[in-house]
């Protein structure tokens, strides 16, 4: 599990910089996930933060994860810490709207969300890979008890629009036709002799032998209607018991049409490091973090507070900001540190005296829209009707995604879907609907792949978070140019001001990026804070 | 490599559209609206926009502007404030300069994505990239609504000689 980059052989760090010297960081970075070094989070336990000088302060803008983990460290080495929290409750894009919420965006539209009390919909995060360490190490100090979260499930669909008459497949089938061709495709090339210059006479016998088994080939390395592919695919009639117990394997679907439906793109989907099981999800939803973090932190989070300006001197920072709760005139804070993990979109836009380096950072990094749609329905049908419990639904609709809750399965009552997640174009115009057209979009859309939808539906909300007051946008997006010419800049301490959140991490749009990059940033203010009283 | 997974930090990117634009897309929430009974069903709003076909196929101004720009400057123009603001094109002096404005949507400008190429990270593209002649639509458009009263109009080939965002290497 701990593969540092200390194991890297000198061939393979010799491979990766030839990779990125010819291809970019971006190249770089896939070789380095493939080889399971790059996206595994950076955490390498809790901080120990020693001999912090009497009486030193921080003030921390953002009562985000990374804002309230940086919180909870410095307090525990001895800091006087204030948080400011723009939002009136902690957790920032930790957030869950859940029956009774209610949610004013950017432009006035309030949506009151009408879930049954147990259910809910988290509008930002979702769930927490088994390696993000440091996400799950809060979890287990906050005492904010996880369970599964379902990311792939065999039973849900793919579905494109211009494929299969616009009816969608169940994962199973696509991936096990795809699987299948494709084994023997490659087992007829090998008995051909088409890789003889390539594979040993030798090795040709078990790579035949491992298509039959990865791909459910039959004794003539054929994939065909068969009990072996059924078993992956599924059955027309599953085997049972008693008289009619006898199974009617399934047809598989022609390679060409596998082909063509181009549903083979999401095969790989739950492959990836960050998707692959387990994952979780805080119970109650992805907002139990944050309110836990709030409840630890107490009276140290000043709500309601709008940051309008930041200003450095010699001894300290002092930040002005708006009381939203008590209108009059500007307040001050002020401490030794600051600590600000305002996302970019926010940040760029308030006064604050920095050098032009970190500057120019702030300002590389545009924020992507995304959309998500919680759609409430009376009846679990995808459960009761579709075998489908938790798990995503990907579609070449612009809702993108279908996601089924991993909780309150076989509950037999209301369920919440996850009617919409979009990003992009689509993002954009649906942003600009209102969050009423915006569920009706998304009813439109999932009809076509769950009929049930019109009958069932209760009701819905919709979160567009390019406005969503705090964030103005759903995360940072660093192209491989902006990345070379400002991240470590942005990463840079100035003079006594450290930028930390999601944005400055190479996990974008993860909480983890957030708390990491917010531990390394304090570990680097604490070195500054001990260096100024060596010299002092 | 148009898009390789989904997730907070892995979206899809494309824009592209089913089977559901225009008519279909009446015709289901036709159908939604019809089906839904209650007094829990969402309200029952006949000028439910229908997508655009494909942002390369918007093609005026307006079309433009409403369905992307509007996202963030609203419907009015009248921008918004919330932790930070987006600015308000309506009467805004700023937009005197057709120059300022058409850099403006071809680079971005703080946390706005540019239009001029797309917002990619890694393989994926998470905005919209628009021709010039698009860029040159909006621009005018935004110049002369909202109460703004500019009466010059830009060309495409007066976009194309702004500076653009560098381009991404193609798929």
């Amino acid at each position: 599990m701990n593969k540092g980059p200390e194991r890297v052989s000198p061939t393979r760090r010799e491979l990766l910089r030839m990779i990125g010297l010819s291809a970019g960081s971006t190249a770089l970075y896939q070789a380095m996930t493939s080889l399971g070094l790059a996206a595994e989070s950076p955490y390498r336990g809790p901080v120990d933060l020693q001999g912090t000088p009497p009486g030193a302060s921080v003030l921390i803008l953002g009562a985000g994860m990374a804002g309230m983990s940086a919180a909870y460290e410095l307090r525990k080495a001895g800091y006087k810490v204030q948080v400011l929290e723009y939002n009136h409750r902690p957790g920032g894009r930790n957030w869950s709207l859940r029956g009774g919420d209610r949610y004013t965006e950017l432009g006035g539209a309030t949506q009151e969300c009408r879930f049954d009390s147990d259910l809910y919909i988290n509008p930002g995060p979702w769930r927490i890979p088994y390696h993000h360490r440091g996400m799950l190490n809060y979890c287990k100090l906050l005492k904010v008890p996880l369970e599964p979260f379902i990311q792939v499930n065999y039973n849900a669909y793919l579905h494109s629009s211009r494929a299969f008459g616009g009816k969608p497949r169940r994962y199973r089938e696509i991936k096990a036709d795809y699987q299948g061709h494709v084994a023997e495709l490659l087992a007829k090339a090998t008995s051909q002799r088409a890789l003889d210059a390539f594979v040993s006479a030798e090795d040709q016998e078990r790579l035949l032998e491992s298509l039959r088994t990865w791909g459910a080939l039959d004794k003539q390395f054929s994939y065909v209607q068969s009990e072996a592919s059924s078993l992956r695919r599924g059955f027309d009639k599953a085997p049972g018991g008693g008289l009619s117990a006898r199974p009617v394997a399934s047809k598989p679907v022609g390679l060409s049409q596998v082909l063509d439906s181009r549903l083979w793109e999401h095969i790989p989907d739950g492959d990836y490091f960050d998707m692959q099981q387990a994952l979780f999800q805080p119970v109650g939803g992805m907002g139990r973090i944050g309110e836990a973090f709030g409840r630890e932190l107490g009276p140290l989070i000043r709500y309601n507070a709008r940051v309008v300006e930041i200003h450095q001197d010699e001894r300290g920072v002092s930040v002005a900001f708006e009381d939203l709760a008590a209108p009059g005139p500007r307040v001050t804070a002020r401490a030794d540190w600051c600590l600000c993990t305002l996302p970019l979109s926010v940040l760029a836009q308030i006064p604050m005296n920095v050098g032009s380096s970190l500057a120019s950072a702030i300002a590389a990094v545009p924020y992507a829209p995304a959309i998500k749609v919680g759609l409430q329905f009376k009846r679990r049908f995808w459960e009761e009707d579709e075998d489908i419990y938790g798990g995503i639904t990907y579609t070449d609709l612009p809702i993108n995604n279908i996601g089924y809750p991993s909780h309150g399965q076989h509950s037999g009552g209301k369920g919440v879907l996850l009617g919409a997640y979009i990003w992009g174009g689509d993002g954009m115009e649906f942003t600009s609907m209102s969050p009423a057209e915006r569920v009706q979009a998304a009813l439109a859309y999932g009809a076509q792949i769950h009929p049930q939808y019109p009958r069932e539906f209760d009701n819905g909300v919709a979160v567009a978070w390019s406005r969503v007051p705090y964030t103005m946008g759903c995360f940072g997006i660093w192209s491989d140019e902006a990345r070379a010419s400002h991240y470590d800049d942005l990463c840079a301490i100035d003079g006594r001001i450290a930028l930390a959140g999601e944005h400055a991490s190479f996990i974008n749009g993860w909480q983890e990026g957030a708390v990491t990059s917010a531990l390394d940033a304090i570990e680097r203010l604490h070195q500054r804070a001990l260096a100024q009283r060596a010299v002092s | 490599m148009r898009r390789l997974r989904q997730g907070p930090g892995r979206p899809a990117a494309t824009c592209r559209r089913g089977g559901c634009g225009g008519a279909t897309l009446a015709l289901a929430l036709a159908l939604v609206l019809a089906l839904a009974p209650g007094p829990k069903a969402v309200a029952v709003d006949a000028a439910a926009p229908a997508l655009a076909p494909e942002p390369r196929n918007l093609t005026t101004g307006a079309d433009i502007y409403a369905h992307l720009c509007q996202s963030c400057h609203m419907a009015q123009g009248e921008g918004a404030v919330g932790a930070g603001h987006f600015p308000k094109l309506a009467g805004n002096p700023a937009l005197r300069s057709w120059e300022y404005v058409g850099v403006t949507v071809l680079n971005g400008r703080h946390g706005m994505p540019p239009f001029g190429s797309w917002a990619q990270m890694g393989p994926l593209r998470l905005s919209v990239r628009l021709s010039d002649a698009q860029v040159a639509e909006v621009v005018n458009y935004v110049r002369s609504h909202f109460g703004n009263r500019f009466s010059d109009r830009v060309r495409a080939d007066q976009i194309k000689a702004l500076p653009h965002p560098t381009q991404p290497a193609a798929d």
